[in-house]
């Protein structure tokens, strides 16, 4: 029988190689359970929400080989060999310039959507580092807040581009 | 929150074919067991509701290579994507808003872009109400089957016609969906249009989806009028009837009117506790009815 044609069980724990902020690992965990309980319960890394558990709410957003996607709909099997990156990972080298539009601007209230909110700035941020208004909704509407409104959270991505952008031509003058 | 989040297995087994055969010999093999999964999104949503039982063996159909990409002709006129094609990489491609704007409007539309990063054409598709469906059906759209034999094709309005009442089509794998352009009368201007009517401004269930697109002459008589309508648990159609009485018409204010009444009649979506069969009617007309009429002052 080819390996394709054998089934990964459910019992098989350690076959899921990928790359977690920048570092190499395997899962040890059953193919199918989700990223988010791999994370949080596994990985004791509580910085990704839980909330909806439907892909909903933006809540448990990570970056997968530099997109966002909810890791409460993601599988690890759907893991093997990408790159994730979580909010732990966006500040490991020091709080990232839009983690600091989020506090100078007061783009949170109770901070629970917070993480979430950061992931989808920052893979929007890097991919597209001057986007238009409805650029910024559209990458922001699967992410919701339910107690601050989303003015705060709209002045902090401005602000977030404009630091961007003065922090680029420092290095280019 | 969902009610059973916690308690969800996590106990499938999950097999990896390499190719659109090894997949299909699987599914004979696993039966109703087994289902194809690709960026199980929508599946994934309907375990944790509690809307569907979590099958004990998945078929991840992520590593048929086949399966990914899509190709766009434009000698011919025609489009290929493969199932497994994200909804993002559709939503972005400048090639595809050239060729098929309306499919990617359709995209636009659909979740969120970290959904759509995961989500594919073919998941949508299959979930018989998905909001890529009325641009699609637009578009003359035919699914290609794996069946195990040479393949099978099928346009997707058949298929959408009588997949609710048939199971016979969750034995094969779904390849590709091909969609062919409108021809252009060199006379004419031809007028695109989606629009999705929901309870949010993003990210919402439809309430009403809307796909249209019609070639207008000088003189603002429609021609190659193609109308697409769908929302809510409404599998889409097009209604072709309607399509017919406008061919030749005149866009004008009577024409309008008298299609506003047409939808209102024959458009038969889905109710529920929160849209009522009525709104969704109106909601339709009115959506066809602007379009017509902004085609008409465009075109002057």
């Amino acid at each position: 029988m080819k390996d394709s044609m054998k089934p990964v069980s459910p019992l098989d724990t350690s076959s899921i190689p990928c790359t977690i902020n920048g570092s190499e690992i395997n899962l040890n965990v059953p193919p199918a359970k989700r990223l988010l309980s791999v994370l949080r319960d596994d990985l004791a890394m509580t910085g990704t929400k839980r909330s909806c558990d439907i892909g909903r709410c933006g809540a448990c957003m990570v970056m997968v080989d530099g997109v966002p996607v909810n890791s409460c709909l993601t599988m690890a099997y759907q893991c093997t060999g990408k790159s994730i990156t979580t909010i732990e990972g966006i500040s490991a080298s020091g709080m990232d310039p839009i983690q600091r539009a989020f506090l100078q601007e007061g783009g949170f209230q109770c901070g629970y959507c917070t993480p979430g909110m950061i992931i989808s700035v920052k893979a929007l941020l890097d991919h597209n580092p001057d986007p238009s208004a409805l650029e910024i909704e559209e990458a922001l509407s699967g992410n919701i807040c339910r107690c601050t409104g989303y003015g705060g959270i709209k002045r902090a991505v401005q602000k977030a581009i404009e630091w961007r952008k003065e922090a680029y031509e420092s290095i280019t003058d | 929150m969902a009610a059973n989040a916690q308690g969800v297995a996590e106990a499938p087994f999950v097999w990896h074919p390499r190719s659109a055969a090894e997949a299909w010999q699987l599914k004979q093999t696993l039966g109703t067991e087994g289902v194809f999964t690709a960026g199980a999104t929508l599946l994934r949503t309907q375990w944790e509701s509690g809307l569907a039982v979590m099958p004990n063996h998945f078929i991840n159909i992520g590593a048929i290579e086949e399966l990914h990409g899509f190709e766009i002709d434009s000698v011919s006129g025609t489009g290929s994507f493969g199932a497994m094609t994200t909804l993002s990489h559709i939503r972005t491609s400048p090639q595809v808003g050239e060729s098929f704007p309306v499919l990617v409007e359709a995209t636009r539309n659909i979740a969120a872009p970290s959904i759509r990063n995961l989500a594919t054409i073919g998941g949508n598709i299959l979930s018989m109400v998905g909001d890529s469906l009325p641009a699609l059906l637009l578009y003359d759209s035919v699914l290609h089957w794996h069946d195990g034999t040479n393949g099978l094709q099928e346009p997707l309005s058949e298929w959408l016609s009588t997949a609710s009442a048939h199971a016979a089509w969750k034995e094969r794998l779904l390849m590709s969906v091909e969609l062919t352009l409108p021809i252009l009368d060199s006379n004419t201007k031809r007028f695109v249009a989606y629009h999705k009517v929901g309870r949010r401004d993003a990210f919402t269930p439809s309430v009403v989806t809307a796909a249209l697109t019609m070639q207008l002459d000088s003189e603002d008589r429609l021609s190659d009028v193609r109308l697409a309508l769908g929302g809510g648990q409404t599998i889409p159609y097009r209604l072709e009837s309607i399509e017919s009485y406008l061919n030749g018409k005149l866009a004008n204010k009577k024409t309008i009117s008298e299609v506003y009444a047409l939808i209102v009649e024959q458009f038969e979506p889905k109710g529920d506790t929160f849209v009522p069969v009525s709104y969704r009617k109106k909601a339709a007309a009115n959506l066809i009815a602007s379009e017509l009429w902004k085609a008409a002052r465009t075109a002057r």
